[in-house]
């Protein structure tokens, strides 16, 4: 090795450096250093004739390692590694002390310490260098692809520099229109031209430009790659709506249902669910805002899309409801009455004052079918080759039929009773479901092509198969009731609920003796007393062994059932029927108390002993829960330890292939709703049985809830009830006890539904769209593309001022945020440009706030730049069109920009009043006569010196611009920093202020720091300039300081292989054995590697373990030999 | 006799924590002049013995100091860090140093003034513990100048 000579050169950086440390005792004191050859201080190593020195020490005095002690080496590190490089020396011989950032600047008051430290510092370096060895740089060739992210004026400017300069750009943009915050100002200060004149020119070319690909409703999602070589991966979002397809005629919006506040209009006025999202939208495309999937819709097991019917029902559309009600499930009839309605438990209505009666609006329309009478159903045609057969016309039955139809199954149902609908006909009281509303769900199925063979039960499966059907599905229910297993149950007159309400149902003529006993807590014990009740019992008792709590009727139910007269006697059970004669005579019970809760989570009852007592009855009907009746199944099935058919919980297929079974055959007794659910999952998967497709894959696709539902507008109203039909006139009468909502009361109650999805998918837009432009089913797409370099415009976001709460932001109509009376004076806005209060009366004094939430050590300290001048336009424009008299509360007027002096000037004239002073408070408690009807500002004029009020009209705050809520994550993303505002770091403030400090990622306007349209301009354009230098000088060269291998002591271990992110070692075999191996391109020299490798083998170039203990020994001065 | 000054060593990831050293200066935030910033291009790759051989050097006081979580230029090098830190932290426990003379910490390149409290409050941490039992060890290896 030819011998070390180490040039070291201490820079004094003016008195940056020399003010503080003693740049020339450094210099002194770094030439006894052993291997030091020559060492200088100089005052601006930076400079030229500094670089100067370095070179020509390299040339003249052979000088092989180089130190410089300067600023930092983020600075000017690359500065002197290309001196060294120009003189013909290996950079990487070149090592850097940070004597200013790290020294001089935060030790300025004690010279001493900082001088003895900078000589630390550079003893380190030198000890450093003297090990470090030339590294071999590569160059690879740079994308010329760039990646524009923010659809803002910085954005646009930038795209169109670069595209205009024939490169390629792809443009990323969060919202469905480009145009960012510019296009929502009116006008642009201190100028006055609109600002939609001067920027829908450039969005279009944007939009049309070919070098351009414009992606809207997308995010990048995932980074990789450096300098030249990046790769990125976008998420486009959907927008259902075809953008090359749609003519933006307007005809989705005019029949959307869901109005939301409009984002565009700063909520000043409201938009559709699908909409235009501004005037000069680009692309010109309608979008559909969908936020996800409305809670009630979630929770249906059937899947009925609630806040699309509820949607349709508040535009009186209450045909199209039920249209949409039947794309799930046949029954509205059925269930808008006998449904346990989970959707109002999740209801998000329910969280601000009552869930809405959304059980109750699915009958109403089915009722009003009935009322106006539907038209007749056209049969669905049979598209498939296969016949399935379904045994059992209950709701799960139905349900799978009806879907099996509508995708061109033929379709058989076989009944074995006289009649359809199973449980619905037979178990259920007409008072609750009457004969006509079941009829005509049922007959509607029919009409599309369903055969349902009654008095057909079913013994044999194969026989089934063999007369052609391909599927079967069984939903024959638990016909069986449960035996209690006490004496005396076999008396005449005990009867088993299911069996009486059977008989009740079929209208067979029965008799009851006056004291009817029911034994049970669900549904069929309630139906079965209040059917008792309407048959002439006179008291009917209700048994049940647990408490209230624990009752699993509807409540409503039971509530009705206490009203006409049933009592219920809780925490008892029979133990004993007591006869007379052969003829029932009393029961005798026992109490119970509440013990451990079982498997089901409620509590067990446990019997008090001693506590037995007798009640004479002259019927007792039981219900204590239903059984699944073997004997009427066919032969060939497998049954759970429950006694219900054994199933795939997911496919619901049995163990014979093609045949499956679901709703209460499977379930045991459940909800109706349940069973519906079930026979629809059945449909799937013999849809799938029957083209040969797997039953399981890709099945389950969970719908994504909607987040944070606004209730910001909701006013409370209480929830709509149904009518009831009058006690006396349900005394031996089956007449249906609950009643329909009227069209207006339905009306109403369908908009206190919040909509929380937006998008409520009733899929009205589909039916008008005549370019067919509309598609509810669109999906996330990932698109990846391959960038040179990144462009981030970003934006900022308006400061809310509600969190100052003595502002009354949000508390009075007549206080306005800067950005919402841009909206109120621009001609396309929603008061057409005429100033005017929330009442419509002109204004006859305003009052603007300067610094909300800028230059305020509670909020952001900075200040916000364009607020003074904006205020002042606002002024301007106040003077000119209305009579109002203007009150300006600033705290300094900074008017520093081109033509921004004169125009400050020129609306002082025009007499409007300048406070200086911050405002205090805002407020309507008036003092006196002449504040009556005002917002009062207060404020200390500090020119006066004193306090005063001022009662005016209206206030406008200057909110400040803050950086957006998620920066942070966006710089993660891309690897940038941020200050401590949130604001996007740049590499220098003043040298490099559309840098970071990754390579070849830039950023421009309001993202970096706030500032007006000009300098945002300017500062595009800035971006685009550097990032097509990149493209032109065609090259980079890559990182030399990357891992490397010493195979020699390389065990072929493979802990670097496994810690490694990147993958760049792998195992591989050389001459017989094991040895690592790195990738050069994949490293990222991030050292991981080298840290676990247990020999040493794995180091990091340009920073291996010599090099680090050299610069650690030599910080603490320690010297080895 | 002058007031003892502890050395300490700060092992300091490029992207954040060394720049938010840079930031403190840039922003003139004061701060003693004991430490002293070995810049490592992840915190991920800083190696145990590193750390040893500062204590064995005589430092008396060690801080592991990368980015948060989210900020990693290589994506995870804080994780590894911290796998690295646990194993270090036992080491140094054997070899029988004070447990507190050595800090693990995240400063992002926004956290200038967090840097500069950090090492104030360590530098007075280890005045109240006073110096590393290796210290003398360091001053019998102290470097002699060449005259």
């Amino acid at each position: 090795m030819e011998e070390v000579k180490i040039g070291v050169y201490v820079c004094w950086c003016g008195l940056n450096i020399a003010g503080t440390v003693d740049s020339e005792e450094v210099a002194r004191y770094a030439g006894t250093l052993p291997h030091v050859a020559v060492a200088r201080d100089y005052k601006y190593m930076c400079s030229d004739p500094g670089q100067d020195l370095i070179k020509n020490d390299i040339k003249r005095l052979g000088i092989n390692r180089v130190v410089v002690a300067s600023c930092s080496p983020r600075l000017h590190e690359p500065t002197f590694r290309k001196a060294c490089r120009d003189a013909g020396l290996n950079p990487y011989l070149y090592e850097h002390a940070n004597i200013r950032e790290h020294c001089s600047w935060p030790h300025a008051t004690d010279k001493n310490r900082a001088t003895e430290k900078a000589k630390d510092l550079v003893r380190a370096a030198v000890r450093r260098v003297y090990y470090q060895e030339p590294l071999e740089i590569k160059e690879v060739p740079v994308n010329p692809n760039v990646l524009v992210v923010g659809g803002g004026i910085a954005g646009i400017q930038a795209a169109l520099d670069i595209a205009d300069g024939e490169k390629k750009v792809y443009m990323v943009e969060r919202d469905a229109s480009i145009g960012g915050h510019m296009i929502q100002l009116d006008r642009t200060f201190p100028t006055l031209d609109c600002s939609e004149c001067i920027l829908t020119p450039k969005m279009t070319d944007t939009g049309h430009h070919p070098n351009i690909e414009l992606m809207t409703n997308s995010e990048v999602e995932e980074v990789s790659g450096y300098i030249g070589n990046f790769n990125v991966r976008i998420r486009k979002k959907p927008r259902y709506v075809d953008v090359d397809k749609c003519n933006s005629c307007g005809e989705c919006a005019k029949v959307c249902p869901v109005e939301v506040p409009d984002e565009f209009e700063m909520g000043l006025s409201m938009r559709k669910a699908a909409y235009l999202p501004l005037p000069q939208a680009v692309p010109a495309a309608f979008a559909i805002d969908k936020r996800g999937t409305a809670p009630c819709r979630i929770a249906c097991p059937a899947g009925v899309n609630a806040q699309g019917y509820i949607a349709l029902i508040s535009q009186g559309k209450f045909k199209e409801a039920l249209e949409l009600v039947r794309r799930a499930m046949p029954f509205a009839g059925v269930l808008g009455r006998v449904c346990t309605h989970p959707c109002e438990l999740e209801c998000e209505r329910g969280k601000f004052d009552e869930p809405v009666s959304i059980r109750a609006l699915k009958r109403f329309i089915a009722d009003y079918e009935l009322k106006t009478e539907r038209e007749k159903v056209v049969p669905i045609e049979t598209t498939k080759d296969s016949k399935v057969a379904v045994i059992g016309s209950g709701p799960a039955g139905l349900a799978c039929a009806y879907d099996l139809i509508r995708e061109g199954y033929a379709v058989t149902v076989f009944e074995s009773l006289p009649r359809a609908g199973g449980l619905l006909r037979y178990g259920i009281p007409e008072y609750r479901l009457p004969k006509e509303v079941l009829d005509n769900d049922i007959s509607y199925i029919q009409e599309l092509g369903v055969e349902i063979k009654t008095k057909s039960p079913v013994e044999d499966l194969a026989e089934v198969f063999n007369q052609g059907y391909a599927a079967i599905f069984i939903a024959s229910g638990a016909q069986g009731s449960q035996k209690m297993g006490i004496p005396g149950e076999e008396t005449s007159g005990v009867i088993h609920a299911l069996d009486f309400l059977r008989m009740v149902n079929a209208g067979v003529d029965i008799k009851l003796g006056n004291k009817v006993v029911v034994v049970g807590g669900g549904n069929a014990a309630i139906d079965a007393a209040r059917a008792s009740l309407r048959l002439g019992a006179r008291e009917v008792t209700v048994v049940y062994r647990r408490s209230r709590d624990e009752m699993p009727a509807i409540s409503s139910e039971v509530e009705e059932a206490e009203h006409e007269g049933i009592k219920i006697h809780f925490l008892a059970t029979p133990t004993k029927i007591l006869s007379r004669d052969g003829q029932l005579s009393a029961i005798e019970c026992i109490t119970m108390k509440l013990g451990e809760p079982d498997a089901s989570g409620r509590r067990r009852p446990v019997a008090v002993k001693g506590t037995e007592f007798t009640m004479n009855v002259d019927n007792v009907i039981i219900a204590i829960g239903q059984t699944v009746d073997k004997t009427a199944l066919p032969k060939e099935l497998n049954y759970t330890s429950w006694g219900t058919l054994e199933v795939d919980p997911v496919t619901l297929q049995t163990h014979i292939a093609g045949v499956f079974a679901g709703g209460d055959v499977v379930s045991g007794p459940a909800d109706v709703v349940v069973a519906v659910a079930a026979g629809k999952e059945a449909a799937i998967s013999i849809d799938r049985y029957l083209r040969g497709v797997s039953l399981t894959e890709e099945r389950q696709v969970t719908p994504k809830r909607v987040e944070n539902v606004s209730k910001e507008r909701a006013q409370l109203k209480a929830r709509a009830s149904t009518p009831l039909l009058k006690l006396d006139e349900r005394k031996g009468s089956f007449a249906e006890v609950e009643l329909s909502f009227d069209e207006k009361t339905a009306i109403e109650e369908a908009k206190r539904c919040l909509n929380c999805g937006v998008c409520s998918e009733c899929l009205e837009c589909v039916k008008v769209c005549e370019q067919g432009a509309i598609n509810h089913e669109m999906q996330d797409e990932f698109v990846e593309v391959e960038v040179g370099s990144m462009i981030l415009a970003t934006g900022y976001q308006q400061f809310d001022p509600s969190v100052i709460p003595q502002y009354g932001y949000k508390k009075f109509d007549n206080v306005l945020t800067g950005l919402e009376f841009e909206r109120i004076t621009c001609a396309g806005g929603p008061t057409q440009g005429r100033i005017q209060l929330k009442d419509g009366r002109e204004p006859e004094s305003v009052a603007i706030v300067h610094c909300v939430g800028s230059r305020d050590q509670n909020y952001h300290e900075y200040c916000s730049r364009v607020c003074c001048m904006y205020g002042l336009k606002y002024a301007e424009l106040i003077k000119e069109f209305t009579k109002a008299e203007v009150y300006e509360f600033y705290i300094d007027m900074r008017c520093f920009g081109e033509a921004f002096e004169e125009f400050y000037k020129r609306v002082s004239e025009m007499g409007v009043n300048f406070i200086r002073g911050k405002v205090a408070n805002i407020t309507d408690r008036v003092m006196g006569e002449e504040e009556r009807g005002k917002l009062i500002v207060t404020a200390e004029d500090t020119l006066l010196g004193k306090m005063i009020r001022v009662p005016v009209d209206m206030v406008i705050l200057c909110a400040a611009l803050e950086a957006r809520s998620d920066a942070a994550d966006v710089a993660s993303l891309f690897t940038i920093g941020q200050r401590g505002d949130g604001f996007f770091l740049e590499t220098h403030p003043k040298l490099a202020p559309v840098n970071t400090p990754t390579d070849g990622v830039f950023i421009a306007g309001c993202c970096e720091a706030p500032r007006d349209v000009p300098d945002t301009v300017a500062q595009a354009s800035a971006a685009a300039s550097k990032a097509l230098s990149l493209i032109s000088r065609g090259k980079v060269t890559t990182e030399a300081a990357v891992s490397y291998v010493d195979e020699s002591i390389c065990h072929g271990c493979g802990r670097c292989e496994e810690i490694c992110t990147f993958h760049a070692p792998s195992i591989i075999r050389t001459d017989g054995r094991l040895v690592s191996s790195i990738n050069e391109a994949l490293c990222k020299g991030c050292g991981a590697c080298a840290v676990v490798c247990p020999t040493g083998a794995a180091q990091i170039k340009h920073f291996n373990m010599q090099e680090i203990e050299g610069l650690v020994d030599g910080l603490l001065e320690v010297h080895r030999g | 006799m002058a007031e003892f000054e502890p050395k300490i060593i700060v092992f300091a990831c490029n992207w954040c924590t060394y720049a938010a050293a840079d930031l403190a200066g840039t922003s003139r935030v004061q701060y003693p002049p004991n430490a002293y910033i070995v810049r490592m291009m992840c915190s991920g790759m800083i190696n145990p013995s590193y750390v040893l051989r500062a204590f064995e050097d005589g430092a008396d006081g060690v801080i592991v100091s990368g980015c948060h979580y989210t900020d990693c230029h290589y994506i995870d090098g804080p994780v590894k860090c911290d796998a690295m830190f646990a194993k270090l932290k036992r080491l140094v426990h054997i070899l029988g140093l004070e447990d507190e003379r050595l800090k693990r910490e995240m400063i992002s390149t926004s956290e200038g003034t967090v840097f500069a409290r950090v090492v104030r409050e360590f530098v007075s941490e280890l005045k109240r513990l006073g110096p590393s039992p290796f210290s003398s060890l360091r001053n019998s290896r102290k470097e002699k100048a060449v005259a």
